[in-house]
């Protein structure tokens, strides 16, 4: 294995790792406190499987403002969670655990499917 | 390797001397380790020096639901076509991290569907079977439905049926059941009674079990299902003696990097629909399909990806450990 791809590949397996730690903290907290309160229950987005708010949530409350209001403009803004909303019932440190969490998850799916790219292409053949 | 006897009706040890030259001596059955007569939809090992591996394939083909199923299917397809099917439908299962979300009814569906047209067809070919022997009267009807049942599946799963065909050809220049109805025909009419699995490995086998459970995936099933698969696998190497822990290192990890990839794609996909289309929920059912293809694709490259590299890093890891 050549060196850049081993260390792009350790790098975002171990991001993935964290991630996915943070996305069951983030779910026991955040998710789960908006989910009991009737007031933003509803604005969760879709759960195309269970557990799927997390990632609706998350994104809602780490995306920056002016794409979450483009969102809503959209006839499907059903489908994300309603940032609008969400802003008034979370903290800061909601927001920073979303950051960290969609940006770890993004950033190590992401690099994943480039290097699967790259392989696939013979880069580092 | 292991050989399975399966038969459709009794077989006293006469009666299966003269038709296929076997000796009731060499068979076991499960918890019956010299059969004087082979009982019908029950599968039977032949020959001696049995290992371990031959009794658990076994067990795991004993259930009825599962062994009748297996023996239809073998004496209505043959045997080898039986394996290759039962390998095609897990090759099919495999994309079932790229259904999840929006994928699901789109690839779920077809794994029913692709299932279901096979079974059609094998039942269409048991009634054309029963009414050569007992209701000659209904034979052309029967014939005419078999025919309209090989050519539904032809149609609607080309793909599938395509990988089959790559399989049969390598098996038979004459073609196969699944190739043409004539020989599916020819083949039911010549109403054979034994058939003769060779399995080849336990992945083999619980394919086949799982194949003859014909069962239905569906939502959150699916990631239960896959890490079912997974967790199979790293038994496989546990029981071979294989390095399982490096096993589980690499097969967990490819769980989370193709299930990780497969969610981006939705989401990437998603958002995309939002952002950029006027379009509402026509959109989305269009769109939905082409992000559903698109992230069962990625998962599955992710996957193969992470099982052909991650190892090595796995081996520096333990290395590194050791030097401590």
């Amino acid at each position: 294995m050549v060196k850049i791809e081993y260390i792009m590949l350790a790098s975002s397996m171990g991001a993935l790792f964290i991630s996915l730690i943070l996305f069951v903290i983030f779910g026991q907290t955040t998710v789960r406190k908006l989910r009991k309160n009737p007031e933003t229950k509803d604005d969760l987005g879709i759960e195309f499987a269970s557990g799927w708010d997390i990632l609706n949530v998350a994104g809602a409350l780490a995306l920056p403002r002016w794409l979450n209001r483009k969102f809503r403009k959209s006839r499907l803004a059903s489908l994300c969670a309603n940032a609008e909303v969400l802003d008034k019932h979370t903290n800061t440190f909601d927001r920073i655990l979303a950051i960290i969490f969609i940006g770890l998850f993004y950033f190590s799916t992401g690099t994943l499917i480039l290097l699967m790219i790259l392989d696939k292409f013979g880069v580092f053949d | 390797m292991s050989e399975i006897i399966l038969c459709n009706k009794p077989f006293s040890a006469n009666a299966l001397d003269a038709s296929c030259g076997l000796n009731t001596d060499d068979l076991t059955g499960f918890g019956d380790a010299n059969p004087s007569t082979l009982r019908p939809y029950l599968p039977y090992l032949y020959g001696q020096n049995l290992t371990a591996t031959d009794k658990s394939i076994l067990c795991q083909m004993t259930p009825l639901p599962v062994s009748r199923e297996l023996t239809n299917m073998s004496l209505s397809f043959g045997a080898d076509n039986t394996l290759a099917l039962a390998e095609i439908s897990a090759k099919l299962q495999e994309y079932n991290i790229g259904m999840m979300g929006t994928s699901t009814a789109f690839y779920a569906g077809r794994i029913e569907g692709f299932g279901g047209a096979v079974k059609s067809y094998q039942s269409a070919l048991l009634e054309y079977r029963d009414a050569v022997k007992n209701k000659p009267a209904l034979k052309a009807a029967a014939k005419q439905k078999a025919r309209a049942a090989f050519n539904r599946m032809q149609q609607g799963f080309r793909t599938e049926m395509s990988i089959v065909n790559a399989r049969a050809r390598a098996l038979s220049r004459r073609g196969t059941p699944l190739t043409n109805p004539t020989r599916g025909l020819n083949i039911a009419r010549s109403s054979r009674n034994i058939a003769k699995l060779n399995i080849t490995s336990q992945v083999q086998a619980s394919n086949l079990v799982k194949f003859g459970k014909q069962a239905k995936f569906f939502g959150n099933g699916l990631a239960v299902i896959d890490f079912g698969s997974r967790i199979g696998s790293i038994h496989n190497s546990y029981q071979s003696g294989g390095n399982w822990e490096r096993d589980m290192f690499i097969e967990s990890s490819s769980f989370a990097a193709s299930a990780g990839a497969g969610i981006l794609t939705i989401n990437a996909g998603l958002a995309l629909l939002l952002v950029a289309t006027p379009a509402g929920w026509v959109g989305l059912v269009l769109g939905g399909i082409a992000i559903a293809g698109t992230a069962a694709v990625t998962s599955i490259g992710v996957n193969h990806y992470i099982k052909e590299s991650f190892g090595e890093v796995y081996d520096d890891i333990m290395n590194w450990i050791r030097s401590w």
